[in-house]
């Protein structure tokens, strides 16, 4: 290949040292010209870390980045800008008062005497988005737009500035199915048109997709790069994890026994409009299997846990767990019966505040073993919590006593299923347990959740990633539109089946 | 322990640059003013950083400096309901809460008080009786009006600031009300009016518990080991119990809360009437001493021992054993600022604007401890990164 030389990017040996930790050790990244170059590493393997050196945001104590060939310094994003290296971060960086041009034009605003010239703005950005298909409302405000578009937003102001350089940070984590469908594309429509992209990501479907090539970091560390014709799911995850990983989930055959929750004509009313977002729910879930709740996000699923975990007050229907009628109970009446690992693990999952002990005893503080005429034993919840550390692999700074804050996404989630799992309850709420984790952790939540199921526990699984709910359900029914359209057998339907009900092109006349 | 060390350095700091600024302040307003001049000014240094041991001026007009015992004692006196607000804030702080009701909760606490302990007739009933009743009494009343705001908040979602600010001009009003269709004024001594007499025209007043044989020539009594031991038992509440952990955990994250099964309404309406109970307590510690008379025309102003407690809190870091210490140091701050204006030429204005700056500068503690977190986080990046640099060293080896 004649192009071997033309790298638009080169990070050589670079190394960046946090306190106590060493985020890149000696990492060497080479973007060709016109390539989509993906970068692959768990949480916490300095994939984020390396695109802000490069983005200017840190200082590496090593290493040295060219651009064209030439060496430069990125003293801080002013400096990336200059070099037309653009970024789209994981969290966007969008004012959510302003409207969708200022956002675009903030901070490289053309004047004239001081004055704002929006007009010129206005007429280069829509052709950019007629151009590259990134359709925007350039005057609705950011807090009224969904994130597919805030994202769009987001790559708007990287081509508003003429960069060619243009890093994604996790793109597709927020990102509906359809949604990221076209951000592939258009992603593949810049490659062509000779811009670079690097882009960040666990996710191995996509990578193999979109990329061109592929990097690999573990721990700091990198591991290698590969042409992704050359290689496949199993051996990038491999490499990505230091050891085989099992990226299909081995289960036995289910042995459903007797009924543990059975729902009855549940409605919840929604927050948002006044119809009711779950609409007249029954299904039944049993001992020994995993049900899952597939859908579109915003089908009613949070509202549908809310109405079944009591954060939310059904209208009508009624609830039973194991023979109790429990519609009308209290959370806590309720948490006698089920786990509960919630969608939102900042919002609900943890007192980012509390430490990491505190936070493992958060729903069973009151029990005896914990406490003495309300007078909590500190002895017996710090031996309580490092086992739990030690059973479930929570991995923190500072053992029990580490700041919730300060724990990484992956080990946050651990140390809620280390709780939940371990409160040991006859049904388990799971929703989107995995959400925003790697592959090593996914492997690791999924097998828990099927050795829960086969002590006989019912698991009641909400996942809107279809691959997930395919390997991992037993039984699946679809909700769409606060209603169940359809129920399936994973090993008799094919995804594609699946999504015609998720959109809500077909629904079954009645539930089987 | 490390961290702790870093939160008392972190205070200390801050009082001695509230210190030193309030230096600096006298001595440009001793220079700039003809009356007082050099010698003036520096007086007025040494009053700001010692004041408290200072014993007056001896015959040939020197300052004087020992054992004072009346400022030392009225200090502990005047600390008693400062250190009750500054719980009373600290508490609500920890639970998420800002209280700014404090002062309306203290008139509350006041009213209650007085009220009992100058109604129920110690002809019929001990005395120490009716103390303890008026005692109880203030805290109540106080837990109530604290309550309220707690309420809006927890049913209806208003903000504790502006519901708190609207209960203490009610309260405030309130009390000027009740008392003025009392027949608790004063009218006995001629000259006064608008005071309520004090508890011991009815024999209750707080037992001085020997303290004032310790402290001979001021007003102390056994109302600050009642805020000691106070503030001793609400640090076990908050960091001992299970009903503390469910309180802070409402305060740091609602909604975790309310997954967990714990009532979050329920507990913010408690945090606040804990709140308002202290700030009462403060109250009635501080008018139960028999030898302090309260002015009832209260309609135009808010008592500043209420909102002082919010310095007393900032400068504790909200710790409730803290609270006693920079409770201490508040009341210091007055009776420093009697002396200054008693011994020397400056008046009782400037006296004021300056101890305000103290207490301004001294409230600074959090920003000095985030400026120390991030010192030390240097200090530690630049002993790993020395660390570092001889690890490769070693791996080159065994490779």
């Amino acid at each position: 290949m004649d192009n071997t030389e033309d790298y638009v990017i080169e990070m050589l040996h670079i190394t960046k040292v946090f306190p106590g930790i060493k985020a890149n050790d000696d990492i060497t990244l080479q973007l060709r010209r016109g390539e989509i170059h993906a970068l692959l590493g768990e949480n916490g393997a300095g994939k984020s870390t390396l695109m802000s050196v490069l983005f200017g945001l840190y200082q590496p104590e090593e290493g040295i980045i060219k651009k064209d060939g030439k060496e430069v310094r990125i003293n801080d994003p002013n400096d990336a800008t200059a070099l037309h290296i653009g970024m789209v971060h994981q969290h966007f960086k969008l004012i959510d008062v302003f409207t969708v041009l200022d956002n675009i034009i903030l901070g490289a605003e053309d004047t004239k005497m001081g004055f704002l010239q929006k007009k010129e703005a206005r007429r280069k950005v829509q052709a950019l988005s007629e151009k590259y298909g990134l359709q925007v409302d350039l005057d609705a405000k950011v807090e009224d737009i969904t994130v597919g578009m805030q994202q769009r937003v987001e790559i708007l102001k990287m081509l508003y500035r003429d960069n060619e350089v243009l890093i994604f940070d996790e793109p597709t984590a927020v990102l509906t199915p359809q949604e990221i469908d076209e951000l592939m594309a258009t992603m593949k429509g810049f490659a062509k048109e000779g811009k670079s992209i690097l882009f960040i990501s666990h996710k191995l479907n996509e990578i193999m997709e979109v990329s061109d090539r592929v990097t690999v970091l573990r721990k700091g560390r990198y591991v290698g790069t590969v042409n992704t014709k050359d290689t496949n799911k199993q051996e990038l995850s491999n490499m990505m994890v230091g050891r085989p990983v099992q990226l299909e989930v081995v289960k036995t055959e289910a042995k459903p026994g007797e009924s543990v929750l059975k729902v009855e004509n549940l409605c919840v009313p929604s927050q948002i409009h006044k119809k009711n977002a779950v609409n007249n729910v029954s299904f039944e879930a049993r001992a020994g299997e995993i049900l899952c709740i597939a859908g579109i996000d915003g089908n009613g699923q949070t509202e549908l846990v809310y109405g079944l975990t009591g954060l939310e007050k059904p209208s009508s229907g009624s609830i039973t767990i194991c023979g109790q009628d429990i519609s009308h109970a209290s959370i806590r009446k309720r948490g006698e019966y089920m786990s509960h690992i919630p969608e939102d693990r900042h919002k609900h999952g943890l007192v980012l505040d509390f430490t990491l002990e505190q936070n493992l005893v958060l729903q069973s503080f009151e029990e005896p073993r914990f406490q003495n005429h309300g007078f909590i034993r500190n002895d017996a919840v710090r031996s309580y919590a490092e086992g739990l550390i030690d059973k479930f692999d929570v991995r923190s700074g500072q053992g029990p006593v580490t700041k919730a804050r300060s724990m990484s996404g992956g080990n946050q989630q651990k140390a809620i299923i280390a709780r939940e799992l371990d409160r040991d309850k006859p049904l388990i709420v799971a929703v989107q347990p995995t959400r925003g984790l790697d592959v090593g952790a996914i492997e690791y939540i999924h097998s828990q959740l099927v050795n829960e199921r086969d002590e006989g526990k019912a698991v009641l699984l909400i996942s809107l990633e279809l691959d997930e709910v395919m390997s991992l359900s037993d039984r699946i029914l679809v909700l769409y539109e606060g209603e169940i359209v359809g129920e399936f057998d994973p090993k008799k339907v094919s995804v594609q089946e699946l999504g015609l009900y998720m959109a809500g092109a077909k629904r079954q006349g009645t539930e089987g | 322990m490390k961290d702790r060390n870093q939160k008392i350095l972190s205070s200390l700091i801050s009082i001695v640059i509230g210190l030193a600024v309030g230096g600096v302040l006298v001595l440009v307003v001793g220079l700039l003013n003809s009356k007082i001049g050099i010698k003036g000014a520096w007086e007025g240094v040494r009053i700001i950083f010692a004041g408290i041991l200072s014993t007056g001026r001896d015959a040939a007009g020197n300052l004087t400096w020992g054992f004072n015992s009346s400022n030392l004692g009225n200090m502990l006196f005047r600390a008693t309901p400062l250190i009750m607000t500054g719980l009373s804030v600290a508490v609500a702080y920890q639970t998420g809460l800002f209280n700014i009701g404090a002062p309306g909760q203290y008139l509350m606490g006041t009213m209650a008080s007085l009220m009992i302990a100058l109604s129920i007739p110690t002809s019929v009933v001990p005395a120490w009786i009716v103390w303890f009743l008026a005692l109880l009494g203030g805290m109540l009343a106080g837990a109530i009006w604290g309550a309220v705001p707690g309420m809006f908040k927890a049913l209806l979602n208003i903000n504790e600031v502006l519901a708190c600010i609207m209960t203490n001009w009610i309260a405030a009003n309130l009390v000027t009300w009740m008392f003025d269709i009392s027949n608790f004024k004063n009218m006995a001594e001629g000259t006064k009016s608008g005071y309520i007499y004090k508890t011991t025209y009815n024999g209750v007043a707080t037992a001085k518990l020997g303290l004032d044989k310790l402290f001979p020539g001021s007003q102390i009594n056994g109302g600050i080991v009642v805020a000691i031991i106070i503030a001793i038992l609400v640090y076990i509440l908050m960091n001992r119990t299970t009903f503390g952990y469910q309180l802070k955990a409402c305060g740091a994250n609602r909604h975790a809360a309310r997954y967990a099964g714990i009532s979050d309404k329920r507990n913010i309406v408690l945090s606040m009437a804990i709140a308002g109970a202290l700030a009462g307590c403060g109250a009635s510690l501080y008018f139960l001493s028999g030898n302090t008379e309260f002015f009832w025309s209260t309609y135009q102003s808010l008592p500043s021992i209420g909102f002082n407690g919010i310095p007393v809190a900032l400068l504790a870091l909200n710790n409730p054993v803290a609270v006693i210490f920079t409770g201490i140091f508040m009341a210091m701050l007055d009776i420093v600022g009697l002396q200054l204006t008693n011994l020397t030429a400056y008046n009782e204005f400037i006296t004021d604007v300056i101890i305000a700056v103290i207490v301004y500068l001294s409230a600074f503690s959090l920003v000095i401890r985030m400026w120390l977190a991030k010192r030390g986080k240097k200090k530690a990046e630049k002993k790993t990164e020395t660390e570092t640099k001889a690890e490769p060293a070693e791996g080159g080896t065994k490779a």
